[in-house]
């Protein structure tokens, strides 16, 4: 098979506004048929681009080219017959019908002299009935509500029966129920009429989960384009948005998912402005009862450790996913002596020991005994007494004995993490 | 129903109303004539009835008075009246709102002055049987548009607050300058007050011939700019991307609309608020479709004026007063309804 045809290619494109270079040096090309999700944060120049591609505005340098033709030598109308843009609002001045505002997507058919005819009312009805709203066809559009509105400039844009769509972020202030809608329709038009979709997405992972290419854009430049899976992770999002995240994976369809990284600490202003850098933080993982706090600790800005940890915890999920090393053991093994080294070692090296809440059976008691060891040559031990350690005591006592010769040898003890970081 | 029929079916039954009023203003005046007789004068008129009816029994003197002084008169105030509602109609559709006109926006005020100045400075001259003070008025209200709409756009979008007081703002320096004319121009004081103050009552067949032809053909241009226009209502980005070729299409309806505004003035001096409330009346009755919006406004335009001015010409009489006095009576109050209503709206 040939290979498919580019719908559109654009080359070393640049462009400025007011003296500030807002796209610099873009290229890329976009086959027939793709669905491919612009990601970015604001004023990384995604908005211009849609723009420039459908030569809403000018003046750029480089070369735009739409089905094989430099758009610099489309008229309007042609362009708006090769492709359709959603807005992310229309607010008409005027109160038109439903249908007076979809038939303004036949606008690029109908000559200046001349009237809607036959293929345009076709046109019209057809692009209402896919997207349901036939039956408020004679409704005016000043009275629908954002949903429906944002349906029928929708239907406006698929009127014009284009083989690009161009979304510029449609559903970014719609329910929930509305986006899903939306993406289902995207979804089925790139699917059955090969249409294709390029768009600007506000939700990461709607555009993840739904896209088949995803291009990052950064300060006008491309930063990666490609598929999801190559270049969404941790590292990237960090780079292009400046936040920290979680990237896991969707339990039912197996994609990408990112979730962000929350900051208890940061309404109190303790992460930004206290937060000792170079203050090092050992964590006594299991269970996953370690993962709130390296969560907290890592986001504060602290130099974090954690161990020991048997393979299949969730603990060491988190630990993965935060960077955060970590002495390791076997899955369903006891902690061996080699491991309980290590994680001495890991002690020896940091100010400050923490131990959550953890469930304490004979597998990794000698958790508890570093602890022990390290209050008693003089470190500082934070403890976390959540829950009553009679109840995570499955060694017949034994930990709680050791837990509470912890306690009085001098461990702090706070009764939630959100304490945690006062007393470091 | 098709746009085409529905647009027909509005302005053929405006037609009709036009047409019983332009009989009726004719009958009466100073001189009472009968509605029938009216009638059948004006139907002499017409090329091709004129040969079924005998004219004969009727007064020649009431013939003289319709034909020659009611019936250029009342055809002027309606083609003032067209010129004043559709371009009330496209500057409402450019400026993506319902309370701009002529009269609001300053364009009124531009034309004035630049017909002033054609009145008192240059005489005798004119081009192609156009008179100074046509072509000054014209040129006047080019510049007072663009000056408004450059004052109150800002990349693309015009501000409606700063449309409306750059318009009184320009209004009000206009009208001073105008003043100051008339001031040091003693001689011409008279001359200057009649015109300003709403003169259709020097109307005659040859005002009318220069200048509605020219109102006509400006009107049908900008008549096939009316699907742009609805698409441009939803704002210059979204008619971009739809195809429409934003910015020369607002130049070509912003000159043609301050130009059919200013063929207005130049007749029959200021009048103001005709273009702002008989496309909201319209609005009301077919709809914001300005493709049946702008022709059967401009009928209702016809309408409007000619009502008002057969007031203006029998409410006191044998005394007249100047139109634009009734006009304004009806329309000021109309026009603050809109601005009270409008602040429950977002602009």
């Amino acid at each position: 098979m040939s290979r498919k045809r580019k719908v559109l290619s654009v080359k070393n494109l640049d462009f400025s506004y007011n003296q500030n270079k807002v796209l610099d040096n873009i290229s890329f090309s976009v086959e027939e048929g793709s669905f491919i999700s612009i990601l970015g944060p604001n004023g990384s120049g995604k908005s211009t681009l849609v723009n420039l591609i459908s030569k809403v505005l000018r003046g750029y340098e480089g070369k735009i080219e739409v089905g094989g033709r430099d758009i610099k030598e489309l008229n309007p109308k042609d362009i708006a017959k090769m492709v359709a843009v959603v807005p992310q609002y229309t607010n008409p001045g005027f109160s038109f019908t439903v249908a007076e505002m979809v038939m303004m997507g036949r606008h690029p058919y109908i000559s200046r002299f001349g009237m809607e005819g036959k293929e345009d009312f076709d046109a019209v009805s057809g692009a209402m009935e896919k997207t349901k709203i036939l039956p408020f066809a004679n409704r005016k559009f000043t009275e629908l509500s954002g949903g429906e509105k944002q349906r029928v400039i929708m239907t406006q844009a698929l009127a014009q029966d284009s083989s690009i769509l161009l979304l510029d972020e449609p559903t970014s202030h719609l329910d929930i129920n509305f986006q899903i809608e939306f993406m289902n329709l995207f979804l089925s038009l790139n699917k059955k009429e090969n249409k294709t979709i390029i768009g600007i997405f506000h939700d990461v992972n709607l555009a993840i989960q739904n896209s088949k290419k995803i291009m990052l854009l950064k300060e006008g430049r491309i930063f990666n384009f490609g598929s999801g899976e190559d270049i969404i992770n941790r590292e990237s999002i960090k780079s292009v948005f400046g936040s920290d995240v979680f990237i896991g994976r969707n339990p039912v369809t197996k994609k990408l998912y990112v979730s962000p990284v929350f900051n208890p600490g940061d309404d109190q202003g303790i992460s930004s402005q206290k937060a000792n850098k170079y203050l090092r933080v050992h964590i006594i993982g299991g269970g996953g009862a370690a993962s709130p706090v390296m969560n907290l600790l890592h986001s504060s800005g602290y130099t974090v450790s954690c161990g020991v940890i048997n393979t299949l915890d969730t603990d060491i999920d988190t630990a993965q996913m935060l960077g955060i090393p970590y002495v390791a053991e076997a899955p369903f093994s006891p902690i061996s002596f080699i491991s309980q080294n290590k994680n001495i070692e890991f002690i020896k090296s940091s100010d400050v020991v923490i131990l959550p809440a953890v469930e304490f059976g004979s597998g990794n008691f000698s958790n508890l005994v570093s602890v022990k060891e390290a209050i008693s040559s003089g470190e500082k031990v934070i403890v976390i007494d959540e829950k009553n350690i009679r109840e995570r005591d499955h060694t017949g006592g034994k930990a709680e004995k050791l837990y509470r010769r912890i306690i009085e040898d001098g461990a702090i003890v706070v009764k939630s993490i959100n304490q945690v970081l006062r007393c470091l | 129903m098709g746009t085409g029929r529905k647009t027909i079916k509005h302005t053929i039954i405006l037609l009709i109303i036009l047409i019983a009023l332009i009989i009726v203003a004719a009958s009466i005046g100073a001189a009472k004539v009968n509605l029938k007789d009216t009638s059948l004068i004006i139907a002499s008129f017409i090329p091709g009835v004129n040969h079924f009816i005998n004219t004969a029994r009727l007064d020649p003197r009431d013939i003289v008075i319709i034909s020659q002084i009611r019936l250029p008169r009342i055809f002027l105030s309606i083609f003032v009246g067209i010129a004043l509602a559709s371009a009330g109609v496209i500057f409402q559709g450019l400026f993506r709102n319902p309370m701009a006109d002529p009269f609001v926006i300053g364009v009124s005020a531009g034309a004035a002055f630049g017909a002033t100045i054609g009145l008192v400075f240059i005489t005798g001259v004119g081009l192609l049987g156009i008179s100074t003070t046509t072509i000054f008025a014209l040129l006047g209200a080019l510049v007072t548009t663009f000056l408004v709409y450059s004052i109150s756009s800002a990349r693309g979008k015009v501000s409606v607050t700063t449309l409306l007081l750059s318009g009184i703002a320009l209004s009000a320096m206009l009208s001073a300058m105008t003043s100051f004319i008339m001031i040091f121009r003693g001689h011409d004081l008279a001359k200057i007050i009649f015109w300003i103050m709403g003169g259709l009552t020097a109307a005659s067949w040859y005002k009318f011939n220069i200048i509605a032809p020219m109102v006509v053909v400006l009107i049908i241009i900008s008549g096939f700019y009316m699907r742009d226009l609805n698409i441009i209502s939803l704002g210059d980005e979204r008619a971009a991307q739809l195809g429409v070729q934003t910015d020369r299409v607002k130049k070509i309806l912003l000159i043609m609309a301050s130009l059919i505004a200013a063929l207005a003035v130049s007749i029959s001096g200021i009048i103001g608020f005709v273009g702002l409330i008989t496309p909201h009346i319209l609005r009301l009755i077919v709809g914001p479709d300005h493709k049946i919006l702008y022709p059967t406004s401009a009928v209702a335009g016809g309408i409007v004026l000619l009502m008002s001015d057969t007031l203006a010409r029998t409410i006191l009489m044998p005394r007249e007063i100047p139109v634009g006095i009734i006009t304004s009576i009806v329309g000021v109050p109309f026009f603050l309804y809109l601005l009270v209503k409008s602040k429950k709206q977002v602009f």
